[in-house]
């Protein structure tokens, strides 16, 4: 998939976003306007609605230039080679099994603390990330993972006096 | 007279200055480390700043942001990695001064530079912002309505090279600032019967997502495709001349540092440009300015004096829009700018009516944090040095780890997590993307504020629709707003041509 065709696809739903918001969300879930001041739904509807006429824009930009044969520039158009974005952004192409690769063991711990504790959840979540990234050593990720896991337990438990989240075991 | 006293004297109570000299040397720590900003370290912090004072807080974040900006320099000098964007520059001569064996004499002039633009601009920023915060004063609802709208339009260039996409952005945080109660019916607003929602959401979750989830996210994805090594070598020379700055060295340099450090201080003060901009064009003014310009890019320390004299002066700096207009110019600024709300003060002129002791603590922490930044610096060289080569496999699982844990902390609430790894997925497509995280996070962190003026000025106005046009500043300011949008809906039409 090219730059262009991948953020045609981004842009398009980001207009879906918008309709939605415009059309349900902000409707529903505004309060009514009390007779004073501002509408409530005054911000949301002006935020949401930029966002509307900026993505609407760069579509009829893509399709007229593709219509007309015309390139866009190349910082539009391609991805830059990996690793060489310079600045706040990393514009590159989205790697999702990577990414869910990452987030489901991020779900998982969320929702393992609640059944089985923070310590045997975070234990597991600890190894099971490190595997993810490729470590398939053994001594490494449990000695990572005992003391990542063991220091924040410590600072949660006796250096901020924070309640240790799910069920515990002591 | 009694305040700055007090002030002063809170800001060297031991318990600030322990904290502010942790702050600075996790900072520096942190910072060295490729991949970790000072920003991203704010946020990672903020959640254990909820059990201390007010004070002993922003000091903590102050020495941390400080620390990072120098430690920025290190893996910069040592690995050509610059951390953060604002450390490129330093790359340039600092690196090949590294592969000549003189990485210590380069990080040395990183450091005395950094503390020497740091401490003229934290002076700046004491002689100037108290006057010109009493002058702000006079600014009533119109006019800071339209203050934040410029800012807004202004900041939304940071961290992409699409103003239109970074306009998006901030209003995108304006849409999810305006979550939670509605301040005029005091009625939920787009919490979608999610009781926890009632509150809006939260900055720590949402800054920790979108600045330290998502970065380390997409550096993850690196490891597992190339793997990261890192190898320092040649770090140190056996040879004295090799290692330390002599005073005719830094004399040498001192011309460049100081004109390093105004280009930092007037860049800082205005929102919107920040730290890369500052240190670019330092560097560039040196380079020109220079008798030897081919000898830059090659290892000349005059190189490493522009950039980081001109990147720490940022740092004071850019809290003077904060101070006197309530703004965050950048995004380190708007993590403090959270942490003064978290601890229940709007930053803006009237702080140092309301605040004015812990104003004048706040500038005691900043001279301190300059001092130990100095210290750490100079005693903890090599320590740091090591940071560098802690490998990646180990520190992003644990930051991963930290950034979970960090956002329960806050309020322990597994809620908050929840929200930090959504944010830290709308981070990482916002990356990939090209939308300014920073532009969504500064709207998101103004939007109270921007909807609170407003309100204001419809009240009392009565909607009447020259309320702007009776009041001149704030009709320039919103001329100014309008010619911004205008521009950027302009460069985008005339760059299709």
């Amino acid at each position: 998939m090219t730059r262009i065709q991948r953020d045609t696809i981004a842009y398009l739903l980001i207009v879906a976003f918008c309709i939605l918001m415009l059309a349900w969300a902000i409707p529903n879930y505004t309060p009514d306007y009390p007779g004073y001041g501002a509408s409530p739904a005054l911000v949301p509807n002006v935020s949401i609605s930029v966002i509307l006429v900026m993505s609407i824009l760069v579509l009829v930009r893509n399709a007229t230039s593709r219509l007309k044969g015309k390139a866009l520039p190349p910082g539009e158009s391609e991805f830059p080679e990996d690793g060489k974005t310079t600045g706040f952004t990393q514009v590159g192409r989205v790697k999702l099994f990577r990414l869910l690769s990452f987030m489901i063991p991020c779900a998982l711990l969320v929702i393992g603390i609640d059944y089985i504790g923070y310590i045997p959840a975070a234990l597991l979540f600890m190894l099971a990330i490190q595997f993810v990234i490729g470590t398939r050593t053994f001594v490494q990720p449990i000695i990572v993972s005992v003391a990542a896991v063991g220091v924040l337990y410590i600072v949660m438990r006796y250096g901020f006096g924070v309640p240790v989240p799910g069920p515990q075991l002591f | 007279m009694e305040m700055i006293i007090a002030g002063l004297l809170d800001s060297i109570s031991p318990n600030s200055l322990m904290f502010v000299f942790v702050g600075v040397a996790i900072g520096v720590l942190i910072g060295a480390i490729p991949g970790i900003n000072g920003p991203m370290a704010i946020a990672l912090f903020i959640p254990a700043t909820y059990y201390m004072s007010a004070l002993t807080a922003i000091g903590f974040l102050i020495g941390l942001n400080k620390g990072a900006f120098f430690g920025g320099a290190v893996s910069a000098v040592l690995l050509r990695t610059p951390g953060t964007p604002e450390a490129a520059a330093t790359a340039w001569d600092g690196y090949p001064l590294t592969q000549q064996g003189k990485g210590e004499k380069a990080l040395r002039m990183a450091l005395y530079s950094s503390v020497a633009g740091d401490v003229i601009s934290t002076a700046v920023l004491i002689l100037i912002a108290a006057p010109l915060a009493a002058i702000a004063l006079f600014m009533g609802p119109a006019e800071i309505f339209a203050l934040i709208s410029l800012a807004l339009t202004v900041i939304a260039g940071i961290g992409t090279s699409s103003i239109g996409r970074g306009l998006m952005a901030a209003s995108l945080g304006l849409a999810v600032g305006m979550i939670g109660t509605e301040p005029v019916t005091a009625l939920p607003r787009l919490t979608f019967d999610i009781y926890q929602l009632g509150a809006g959401v939260k900055l720590i979750p949402v800054a920790i997502g979108l600045l330290a989830f998502s970065e380390i996210l997409i550096q993850l994805e690196r490891i597992v495709i190339k793997g990261i090594g890192t190898h320092v070598t040649n770090v140190f020379s056996e040879k004295l001349e090799d290692r330390l700055l002599s005073w005719k060295e830094f004399i040498g340099s001192a011309k460049t540092l100081l004109r390093g450090t105004a280009i930092g201080i007037g860049v800082g003060a205005m929102p919107g440009l920040g730290a890369p901009v500052a240190s670019f064009m330092s560097y560039d003014q040196a380079m020109k300015r220079s008798k030897h310009p081919e000898e830059f890019g090659k290892g000349r320390l005059e190189g490493i004096a522009a950039s980081e004299s001109a990147n720490s002066a940022v740092v004071a700096a850019s809290l003077i829009p904060l101070f006197v207009l309530g703004i965050p110019g950048n995004l380190a600024v708007a993590m403090l700018m959270g942490a003064f709300m978290i601890h229940g003060m709007q930053p803006g002129p009237l702080m140092f009516e309301e605040n004015a002791q812990l104003m004048y603590g706040v500038y005691g922490s900043l001279v301190v944090a300059s001092i130990f930044l100095l210290v750490i610096g100079r005693f903890g060289l090599r320590f740091f040095c090591k940071a560098v080569e802690i490998p990646a496999s180990i520190l992003y699982p644990v930051i991963i780890f930290t950034c979970i844990m960090g956002s329960y902390l806050a309020q322990s609430s597994m809620f908050d997590v929840i929200v930090m790894l959504i944010f830290g997925t709308v981070g990482y497509f916002m990356r990939k993307f090209d939308f300014s995280y920073v532009a969504f996070l500064i709207g998101f962190i103004l939007a109270p504020e921007w909807e609170r003026a407003l309100q204001q000025v419809v009240i009392i106005s009565e909607f009447d629709t020259y309320m702007f046009v009776q009041r001149p500043v704030a009709m320039v300011l919103m001329a100014l707003t309008f010619f911004v949008i205008a521009r950027t809906l302009w460069t985008g039409v005339k760059s299709r041509k």
